[in-house]
């Protein structure tokens, strides 16, 4: 009984719509329904399907403190990707605008000169130790539990 | 002979501005003959609405902002001062330090100042949410009020068809106040009243700056309990007695005031003497297509310290940054002007503390209001916490 109800109500709304009383709806319609038939058949909409309520499912998840974390990530990453890309750009125009480039004891000196470039220097070695601390945990001998 | 280019305000116009404008003109300021200057009196930059969302608790200070010099490109030359005159006759700019620089293009983007010291009684008893501290004070209130009436306000400024700090704010907060008041569980205590002034722009007896979003408030507030009224221009405030003072000729009793207060252009564009606006209210009188300050070729103008029908927010500058640029870019290299500002802004407006919804107008169409979402809410959020900084960068 309820079956018949919902299939009258069904057919019902497909006849007041009045999107599918316009010709083009239904021919776009059919054209869909013909692409769609090999992978509905195959059961691969399924898939698709799946996907979207996996997507809605993270959608219904996220909450501020997640997406805090997620965003912090995106900064982090962009932030830090500008910056280098800004240091890289300038440094080879500057050196670009030198027809001759300083010599060695030239660079030498321009290092004892310039601060910043002192600092650079100091951020590189500082990156390189935080790299050996890291190597050298991933290297102990652990015991067993 | 260098070209000088300089902006003025270290806001999000300025910063995207500036960093746009090393990516337009590469070519020239690798080969030394442009330099980009920005001024700032500020050593921070602030993502200034953010501070809405102080208000409810929900950013720390060192969140919402930044060093200003990390948000710009290393080519770009950046000054910590303040602009005390602007000589636009003579291209030069007298600084506070002393100091003076010529320019051959200048960016005006020094925004605009919160001024309720405008209305009588108003910074005494008023509270509002575009600054940092007052909108610490605001959450102070807030998060502590268990029962009275919160009275919420909108004042505009008196020159024509301008509009008051980002359009959508009030509507916004009304909406966060209330689910704000929902979760803390006092909310049957506290009556909301949102109000709108008789004269909002071009509409007349709204209860917002734009019809079609006006239209559809009524029944999104009656679904909350929000009380609305229209027609209510501040005109004083008492603050002994806790009574907001219309021009229309009512009395309304507040336990909380929340007024958008007046505002008005910085010090040095207002002792420019180019502004020809009322009330010594300062907005530069801006060509709406080219954004050039009239009667100065060479001078553009953007942001919250225009004269324009444009909402003072950053989603406007967005649309005016690469427009200026390539004015500029097309003055240097073409001779003329090249791009043309449609008035375009966009934004996404907090609809309650998690919904949003997406929105955009320009100068011949307005917002068509659309249904707020959990979506909508998460892509305003992520432009709070990320992607805003990326804008500021130009990458955006």
């Amino acid at each position: 009984m309820t079956n018949q109800n919902s299939t009258k109500t069904m057919e019902q709304l497909l006849h007041s719509l009045p999107a599918l009383q316009d010709e083009a709806t239904v021919a776009g319609l059919a054209d869909l329904l013909e692409k769609l038939a090999p992978i509905l058949q195959g059961r691969r909409l399924h898939n698709i399907v799946d996907l979207l309520a996996a997507i809605s499912d993270v959608i219904e998840m996220t909450d501020d403190a997640m997406l805090q974390k997620i965003m912090a990530l995106y900064e982090d990453s962009i932030g830090g990707i500008w910056m280098l890309t800004n240091a890289l750009r300038y440094a080879s125009a500057q050196a670009a605008a030198n027809s001759t480039p300083p010599t060695l004891w030239q660079s030498v000196r321009q290092f004892n000169q310039n601060e910043d470039a002192r600092r650079g220097l100091d951020v590189v070695s500082n990156i390189l130790a935080e790299l050996g601390r890291q190597a050298a945990i991933k290297g102990q001998a652990m015991p067993e539990d | 002979m260098i070209k000088n280019i300089i902006v003025v305000g270290g806001g999000i116009g300025g910063t995207m501005t500036a960093n746009n404008l090393v990516s337009k003109l590469y070519p020239e300021i690798i080969r030394g003959e442009v330099r980009v200057m920005l001024i700032s009196n500020s050593p921070w930059h602030y993502y200034k609405p953010a501070f809405m969302y102080v208000a409810f608790g929900a950013f720390y200070k060192d969140e919402l902002r930044r060093h200003q010099a990390s948000l710009l490109r290393p080519e770009i030359d950046f000054i910590l001062d303040q602009v005390d005159g602007f000589e636009f006759s003579n291209s030069r700019l007298r600084m506070r330090s002393g100091d003076s620089y010529d320019y051959d293009y200048l960016v005006v983007s020094t925004g605009c100042i919160p001024s309720p010291e405008r209305i009588e009684g108003l910074k005494e008893a008023g509270d509002h949410f575009y600054q940092h501290d007052p909108a610490r004070q605001l959450y102070e209130k807030i998060s502590t009020i268990e029962k009275g009436r919160i009275f919420i306000g909108v004042t505009f400024p008196t020159t024509p068809n301008v509009p008051h700090q980002c359009g959508i704010a009030p509507m916004e907060t009304t909406l966060m106040l209330d689910e704000f008041l929902r979760r803390r569980g006092v909310r049957d205590q506290v009556e909301i009243v949102y109000t709108y002034p008789t004269i909002a722009q071009l509409v007349r007896n709204c209860l917002f700056l734009q019809k079609q979003t006006g239209e559809v408030l009524p029944s999104v507030f009656d679904s909350k309990g929000i009380i609305h009224k229209r027609g209510f221009t501040l005109a004083s405030v008492d603050p002994e007695r806790k009574i907001a003072i219309s021009e229309e000729g009512d009395e309304e009793n507040f336990d909380i005031l929340i007024q958008t207060p007046p505002i008005r252009a910085v010090d040095a564009v207002l002792d420019s003497g180019i502004s020809q606006a009322p009330n010594n209210e300062g907005w530069l009188p801006t060509d709406r297509q080219t954004l050039q300050l009239e009667g100065f070729e060479n001078v553009f103008v953007m942001g919250d310290t225009v004269d324009l029908p444009i909402s003072k927010a950053g989603g406007s500058c967005h649309n005016q940054s690469p427009v200026i640029c390539n004015n500029i870019a097309g003055l240097m290299r073409w001779g003329k002007t090249v791009d043309e500002y449609d008035g375009k802004v966009q934004a996404i407006a907090q609809m309650g503390l998690e919904a949003g919804m997406p929105l955009w107008y320009d100068y011949d169409v307005d917002v068509i209001p659309t249904p707020a979402t959990k979506i909508g809410g998460l892509m305003r959020k992520g432009f709070n916490r990320g992607v805003y900084w990326s804008v500021a960068r130009g990458l955006v």
